[in-house]
């Protein structure tokens, strides 16, 4: 079964007076341990279809199965929980709180599933040794480098054990050798079970994945394997 | 939930002291607040203990029938013309009066006591033998005069306990002589310590002398007043009778007006408690004024807050935050930042409340404490609530994308 599914979804904003379709019946099975890219030019619909599939969104028409989950008919607080429980996010820009330390950060998803203090700090120390700053724990985001952020940042997207990272042009606001480092992380991470779907417009980054989706005006315009991984 | 709750009060401390300067201009008002109700419960307790340990020296079964009302509204012209009291009228009342159990006069001027070197200016005051029964202090010395004394012409008086300290010290005054205005007079008696009186005046340095001496050798004129005694639970019909004896001694026609005035302490009582109304409503007053200026000085900066942390709002949904979870997070920053003022508000009460105990009674009282607490937590509610709403109705897709 898959992982994820939706069915002609829909997502119709109106812009004075006139229909604009972000998202124009768009059908995707997505399984688990896949390593999805997502590309298509801005305005193409794909953060919509990001923001979909993150929960932070629901559809104007359409169905949209989570693990077996009717998405589309939640409420605010199932959809919060859901995306606390089942998706960690990975932003461009890192969205740390800046007055937090890394490990308060990587904490946050556990404070709001309600996890005990001291298995919360064991499971945040383990999310940020496996992201490879087990030395860094106690600084503050500005005390660290934007690749060590954006670290930082996966860990706490690793740290609830989600069924998907969603990763949201994770090397963009990063030097060539970070990015680097965080694309090897996230394939290690998909390596070890992870369904990992990432968003990006560079052609490089989308090569790493194993399924490439091209978006175009609301529609899935292309839909690739690439095997030989 | 509980976990939630201290996670939430750890980012709303954090949050207040990110932005010192800016959360306590802004609890300002309610440090006001919480210092000004404490203040005036500070200030209306000390003043009761004052004033009830005074009220204590004067009888509650005591009638004080003189020329004047203590408290009145009279004309001075109507009052200037009535009669003097004077002390034949003792008699007469105890005569015809069934409810008075002990009729003392009291006269009082000044005079100049001395002791060989020693000198002081004090008041003097001329009474009979049922004066102790019309006061609540007692001797602790010696003895109070008889009516033999009083209507022999004794001379002879029982002293203050000032008086005593300043002429006798440690020695035994009993027997001793003292000069009043130059006359010899023998000590008798010694008063106990009180005080003062409504912390205005000592009533320590005085001398009692019997109202025989005191009309032969000063004066049988001079300004008057009866003290009567009367049982405590008959207190209305015995102001009733002595209104009408008095009235029969002057000779009153029934639609002539009394011309003279039956004092209660109750009337200090009725003065006393619309000063204590008029402390209580201005500090209400104050008080309110700026808790509100306070409380919404503190929905502006939650306003600011929610605005400048816009995208942390989104960061945390999207990370899993419940609605409830932003809402309660806010609030919890617009208490923090009450309750800490709050704090501050009563540790400047505490201080003050202490320097003014050396002025008079008067401590910080822990329920109005707790009280001005919980009233800064209210506040703290009132204004957060509609700033944390809009924090938690905030779109996470929209706040994420907030620059």
């Amino acid at each position: 079964m898959a992982l994820i599914a939706l069915k002609n979804i829909y997502k119709i904003y109106n812009v004075g007076g006139e229909e604009v379709r972000a998202l124009d019946g768009i059908d995707l099975s997505i399984k688990a341990n896949e390593y999805l890219a997502i590309m298509g030019p801005s305005g193409s619909g794909k953060s919509t279809l990001m923001n979909m599939i993150g929960c932070l969104d629901t559809p104007s028409s359409g169905f949209y199965q989570f693990e077996g989950e009717m998405v589309q008919e939640m409420n605010d607080d199932q959809l919060a929980s859901i995306r606390n429980r089942k998706i960690g996010f990975v932003f461009q820009t890192f969205n740390l709180l800046p007055k937090a330390t890394a490990q308060h950060n990587v904490e946050i998803p556990l404070i709001y599933g309600n996890i005990r203090k001291v298995e919360r700090i064991k499971m945040a120390a383990k999310a940020l040794e496996d992201v490879g700053l087990a030395d860094r724990m106690h600084h503050k985001p500005n005390e660290l480098s934007g690749g060590q952020r954006q670290r930082v940042a996966i860990a706490r997207a690793l740290v609830n054990n989600p069924s998907i990272i969603l990763a949201d042009e994770p090397t963009g606001n990063l030097d060539s050798k970070s990015g680097h480092e965080i694309m090897g992380i996230l394939d290690q991470l998909h390596e070890d079970g992870n369904t990992i779907i990432l968003v990006t417009h560079e052609d490089d980054i989308a090569q790493r994945a194993h399924r490439i989706i091209r978006l175009f005006d609301g529609k899935i315009i292309e839909d690739s394997n690439i095997i030989n991984k | 939930m509980i976990l939630l709750f201290i996670e939430s009060f750890h980012i709303s401390l954090s949050a207040v002291f990110a932005n010192k300067t800016r959360s306590m201009l802004t609890a300002l008002g309610i440090i006001i607040g919480v210092v000004s109700v404490t203040m005036m419960g500070t200030l209306i307790s000390g003043l009761d203990r004052t004033f009830e340990n005074s009220m204590s020296w004067l009888g509650k079964d005591i009638l004080y029938v003189s020329r004047y009302e203590w408290f009145g509204d009279m004309e001075w012209w109507e009052v200037r013309n009535r009669p003097r009291m004077r002390p034949e009228y003792v008699d007469k009342v105890k005569e015809r009066s069934k409810y008075a159990l002990a009729v003392a006069p009291v006269m009082q001027r000044g005079a100049d006591l001395s002791r060989g070197e020693k000198k002081t200016r004090t008041e003097i005051f001329g009474t009979n033998e049922d004066y102790m029964e019309t006061i609540t202090t007692n001797i602790v010395q010696g003895r109070f005069f008889s009516k033999n004394e009083d209507r022999s012409g004794a001379r002879v008086t029982v002293i203050g306990n000032g008086i005593k300290e300043a002429f006798f010290g440690e020695t035994d005054p009993i027997g001793e002589y003292i000069k009043i205005d130059n006359i010899k007079f023998r000590v008798i008696g010694v008063l106990e310590k009180q005080g003062k009186f409504l912390g205005l005046f000592s009533v320590d340095k005085q001398a009692i002398l019997p109202i025989g001496a005191y009309n032969r050798i000063f004066s049988k004129r001079g300004w008057m007043r009866l003290s009567i005694k009367i049982p405590e639970n008959r207190i209305e019909e015995g102001v009733d009778e002595i209104s009408s004896v008095m009235r029969h001694i002057r000779g009153l026609k029934p639609n002539q007006k009394n011309d003279f005035a039956i004092n209660q302490t109750k009337a200090f009582e009725k003065n006393y408690n619309t000063l204590k109304l008029a402390i209580g409503g201005t500090g209400t007053f104050i008080t309110l004024l700026s808790l509100i200026v306070g409380g919404i000085g503190v929905m502006n900066i939650m306003f600011v807050s929610v605005k400048e942390r816009t995208r942390e709002i989104g960061v945390r949904k999207a990370i899993g935050a419940t609605r409830a979870m932003i809402l309660g997070q806010f609030l919890m920053e617009a208490v923090a930042i009450c309750v800490l003022a709050g704090l501050i508000g009563l540790s400047i009460s505490y201080i003050l409340s202490i320097l003014l105990n050396q002025i008079f009674p008067s401590n910080l009282d822990l329920v109005l404490a707790m009280f001005s607490i919980l009233m800064s937590i209210v506040v703290g509610v009132v204004s957060g609530v509609i700033p944390s709403y809009k924090a938690a109705n905030l779109d996470p897709i929209d706040s994420l994308r907030y620059e």
